[in-house]
């Protein structure tokens, strides 16, 4: 099964605004996702640069999906959701 | 500096443990323009504030007697007379010994009551020989002086009498740790690490004197400064974006060709080298830390780190001293930096727009001025030799 991957910045912009305890997906993931995913730490993705004029970071990719303002909680509930939809094809 | 040698200098002290501030002094200076440096360590009478004055006077003017180039049996009896007089013990008085280098000429040694110096080449004492001169109007002190032309590798360790004597009191040194047991520590290092350098040194000296105390508590102030003549280390460090775009690629290719170690600071210029030299950069987990992002590995090139945040505080720890329980980013990169002679920065100055938000949580400050406060204290207060561009 392949595992979905998911893309922290590490960037700047991201770091302040939040993205360390997004990080510690790494070390603490619940254990229903843990097996399920690859963590990438990217730098600066650059969609801190673009755009509303104002900061919407930390940002996250999951499987492509981009997630702003992201926290914890966030960044779960979309692995979870792609699990669900996973599981459901395969069934 | 442009001679191929580097003259590295580096003093380590602890005080006597019933004191809160140094009896002993240490002062060094470079003088770029003459190739040349200067390093004083002087002991003054008893300890605590008394002898601090004593002893931070007598490296003062030492300092500026030696860098006028006037005359010594003169500037000594000076110094001698300005000294303020102990009102106990009647009588003024400071120990002082003077390293006086000049790369690729000759190096002179000035010493009055300190412990003799010791010269150290290819793992052995070099033994200088020595004159001695006394001041007219001080008849009893006798000033050695040493003249020699040191070579690449050499070192010279002054130290104060904290040293030699550390242990007395301990019935295992009734006679203290002496300039021969102080010597044989050296030895056993120089040949252990033969690159190891005049900071590490120094400060494994005075811990090891430490060692011999009474209870490791320092009965006196111990003070040792290390010279240490070698190639110079070098370090490109590379931070921000070039204003101009068109710049990139002689930015890169000035990384790429540099002899020497290189960094890259900010996650924008390591996409640009990545871009411009077709390197791969991955981030190094190993490096974790929730308050500083993560380094980066990046073949060919010694440490990739983020910008701002972690320059800031690298910053830090150049002013209150190294998180030695950490591993994260901004630790490695002070350590890089401390541990080079001649740094090259370049900064470019292509503003990040996304740092200029005002919805973040904190003030990023300008690169721009963040690098300057640390190269200012990396120039001041750690003798590197630092060069700036802006591009
Ligand atoms: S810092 Fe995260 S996208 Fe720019």
């Amino acid at each position: 099964m392949e595992k979905i991957e998911v893309k922290i910045c590490a960037g700047t912009a991201c770091f302040v605004m939040g993205a360390p305890q997004i990080q510690a997906l790494e070390f603490s993931a619940p254990e229903d996702i843990a097996d399920r995913i690859e963590i990438v730490e990217v730098r600066c993705m650059n969609h801190c640069n673009k755009g509303s004029g104002y900061n919407k970071g930390p940002f996250v990719e999951v499987n492509g999906e981009l997630i702003e303002e992201a926290t914890m909680e966030k960044v779960v509930a979309k692995i979870r959701e792609l699990i669900a939809k996973e599981d459901e094809e395969n069934c | 500096m442009n001679s191929s040698l580097f003259i590295e200098i580096s003093s380590y002290q602890e005080h006597k443990y019933t004191e809160s501030c140094f009896g002993d002094a240490v002062l060094s200076k470079k003088l770029p323009e003459e190739q040349r440096i200067i390093s004083v360590l002087s002991d003054g009478l008893g300890s605590g504030v008394k002898a601090n004055i004593l002893s931070s006077m007598t490296t003062r003017m030492a300092m500026k007697f030696i860098e006028s180039d006037l005359d010594l049996v003169r500037s000594a009896g000076i110094m001698m007379q300005a000294l303020p007089i102990c009102q106990i013990r009647k009588i003024s008085y400071a120990t002082f010994s003077i390293v006086d280098a000049i790369l690729d000429g000759k190096t002179r040694i000035y010493e009055m009551d300190n412990p003799q110096c010791i010269i150290v080449r290819d793992a052995k004492q070099l033994n200088v020989s020595h004159h001695e001169i006394t001041a007219d109007n001080w008849k009893d002190r006798i000033i050695n002086v040493y003249q020699f032309v040191a070579q690449e590798e050499d070192r010279i360790i002054i130290m104060s009498d904290g040293v030699t004597q550390a242990g007395l009191g301990n019935p295992k040194y009734p006679l203290g740790w002496q300039r021969e047991g102080v010597w044989t520590f050296i030895e056993n290092q120089v040949r252990r690490k033969p690159h190891i350098s005049a900071s590490a040194l120094a400060e494994a000296i005075v811990h090891e004197a430490l060692t011999k105390e009474p209870e490791e508590k320092a009965g006196d102030d111990i003070s040792c400064t290390v010279i240490y003549f070698r190639k110079p280390r070098k370090l490109l460090l590379l931070s921000g974006p070039p204003f101009d775009e068109e710049k990139d690629k002689e930015v890169a290719e000035l990384l790429d060709y540099y002899d020497g170690k290189t960094a890259i600071c900010g996650g924008t210029t390591a996409n640009i080298i990545e871009r411009e030299l077709c390197l791969k950069c991955e981030i190094d987990k190993t490096t974790f830390d929730p308050n500083i992002p993560m380094a980066s590995v990046m073949p060919g090139i010694d440490l990739v780190t983020e910008g701002i945040l972690t320059l800031t505080d690298v910053y830090r720890m150049l002013k209150e001293g190294i998180d030695e329980d950490k591993d994260n980013a901004a630790v490695r990169l002070t350590r890089l930096l401390l541990d080079s002679d001649k740094i090259d920065f370049v900064i470019g100055t292509k503003i990040n727009e996304a740092h200029q938000d005002p919805n973040l949580p904190m003030e990023l400050d300008i690169r721009r001025n963040i690098v300057k406060k640390i190269f200012r204290l990396l120039q001041s207060k750690f003798l590197k030799e630092i060069s700036v561009k802006y591009v």
